[in-house]
């Protein structure tokens, strides 16, 4: 069994204007999701990024300079990630198939980890 | 039920009642002026907390987890506008709560629906107002069950709120007993719209909320424990609560559809809870005060002692019925009259009550009103106008088991 990461990302104003009852709406599908996977053993663990912040830290000019992340300008920010077990790619794109996040956004970017140095 | 089923349910109780408790709390601490931002305080720092449950699943003990998490990023919030607040920021939040409130007028529930009832207030923008902020229920949710517009509630509510900031000081922070005994009778009406709401939610895909029958029963026992039972109708509301309760084991099929009373397996009902109620009920006939509760209480128990739906006392229902429209005529009570009147025979009243029901605004958004309509054009042999009055309490906008009820009993699947 091989662990994918589900990146999540979403437009940067998705959830700022949404009514306290859509909110929970889309809660209830995301989270009956979760422990629907996680029944199957199929769910990992994951993190919410917070969607305010976020620094670049880069030393293109020579010298370390920190930024502030360039949300503003984007067409979506990464809103969280999820850790899954899958067999290979195709199970894992199924999985992400029936990902609530496909009813309520746009894409789901899935990598799969190096588990070579692992034992 | 399935895992989307209990997550949905479990999300809905933990929250409503967790926002419940987060505003009573903070309203207790900062006075009824600040009510409206205290609301925004508790909803931000519940949605922030439940941002996270899609990720990480949810918690072992999801309403001790809301309450420590949405109650420091409350805290939070507080300390980061203490001026706003016009408290010191060296308050610190009470994270030690006990889970089950005891019962008494320490409990910030019922202080928040004390100060809710204020007589400044209209009584009915008190009702939405201790609803909304009390009982955790949305503006949608509230607007249902007074059979209102979204808008028209939010103008009312944001007019109470404004009363309400006006009074301030420590008098309407801590009402006096006098205060608190000239609001009970406003105090058991949100009880009993709470109940009622719990008994038969008019949205949503829930038959009935369990949780909010047993808080509105919680509140009942608080306030007795506060007021010694005094207030006029007190133990007839709680006798009428328990009765209520007691059917509930009875009222869903396994496949979750709703089981109306004539066709409950009565041997379901709870026995004890009947216990308890016929006890209150005998205790609310020493009342100098005849009320609405007793009228309805008495119904109930008309019922719990019939041994089938046939054996019942239609006659002694539709006379309670009679009375209780003399006093207080609502859509509910005129409908349910005419149908105690149907079932002695008595179709041409039944009808006149249909009429004012009628008559009377919502009605045509009220599924039972065209069930009974239904049930008397069946009646007169009527088979047309029985379905087309059918067919417009299924449009009517109710709660998904209910439309389903309606579908299944009157056969009007595929």
């Amino acid at each position: 069994m091989a662990k994918f990461v589900l990146m999540l990302p979403h437009a940067p104003d998705r959830y700022t204007k949404l009514g306290e009852a859509e909110f929970m709406d889309l809660m209830k599908d995301y989270i009956g999701w979760v422990e629907e996977m996680s029944a199957k053993g199929k769910f990992e663990g994951g993190e919410k990024l917070l969607d305010e912040g976020g620094k670049i830290v880069t030393n293109k000019s020579g010298s370390i300079e920190v930024h502030d992340g360039p949300f503003a300008e984007v067409a979506e920010i990464l809103g969280g990630y999820m850790v899954i077990n899958a067999e290979d790619y195709d199970e894992a794109v199924e999985i992400a198939r029936s990902h609530p996040h496909m009813k309520h956004n746009e894409t789901i970017i899935i990598r799969q980890t190096d588990a070579s140095a692992d034992e | 039920m399935s895992v989307a089923g209990d997550i949905h349910k479990l999300l809905d109780e933990t929250v409503r009642r967790e926002r419940g408790w987060l505003i009573s709390s903070l309203v207790s601490k900062f006075g009824p002026a600040k009510v409206e931002l205290v609301e925004d305080v508790a909803q931000d720092a519940i949605v922030k907390a439940l941002a996270t449950w899609p990720y990480k699943g949810v918690p072992e003990n999801p309403r001790a987890w809301l309450r420590r998490v949405a109650g420091n990023a409350a805290l939070d919030r507080v300390r980061r506008s203490a001026r706003e607040f016009g408290v010191d920021d060296e308050w610190d939040f009470a994270t030690e709560e006990p889970d089950v409130i005891t019962p008494s007028l320490s409990d910030p529930e019922l202080d928040l629906m004390v100060l809710c009832c204020d007589p400044a207030i209209e009584p009915k923008d008190q009702l939405f107002l201790a609803l909304k902020t009390v009982c955790g229920f949305t503006v949608a949710e509230t607007a249902a069950l007074f059979f209102m517009s979204e808008d028209a509630l939010f103008q009312r509510l944001a007019r109470a709120k404004r009363k309400l900031k006006a009074q301030s000081g420590e008098l309407a922070r801590f009402p006096t007993r006098f205060a608190l005994h000239a609001r009970l009778p406003q105090l058991l009406k949100v009880i009993y719209l709470m109940f009622a709401w719990g008994f038969l939610p008019r949205r949503g895909q829930d038959l009935y909320r369990e949780d909010i029958c047993r808080e509105a029963l919680r509140l009942s026992d608080g306030l007795f424990a506060a007021t010694e039972g005094k207030a006029a109708g007190h133990h007839a509301l709680h006798a009428l609560l328990l009765f209520q309760m007691s059917r509930l084991p009875a009222r869903v099929s396994a496949d979750g559809q709703l089981i109306t009373l004539e066709h409950q397996d009565r041997t379901l009902w709870d026995q004890d809870k009947i216990f308890d109620a016929v006890q209150h009920l005998e205790a609310a006939k020493s009342s100098d005060t005849l009320t609405r509760y007793h009228l309805e209480a008495g119904i109930a128990s008309m019922h719990a002692q019939a041994p089938t739906w046939a054996q019942t006392d239609w006659a002694s229902i539709s006379r309670l019925y009679e009375l209780l429209n003399a006093r207080t005529p609502s859509l509910a009570v005129l409908v349910n009259w005419a149908v105690s009147l149907m079932l002695q025979g008595e179709l041409n009243q039944a009808e006149d009550a249909l009429n004012t029901a009628r008559a009377l605004p919502g009605a045509e958004a009220f599924p039972a009103y065209h069930l009974a309509r239904a049930k008397l054009a069946e009646l007169r042999g009527d088979d047309a106008g029985a379905r087309t009055a059918r067919e417009l309490a299924i449009a009517c906008q109710t709660s998904a088991p209910v439309a389903a009820h309606i579908v299944h009993e009157l056969g009007l699947e595929g």
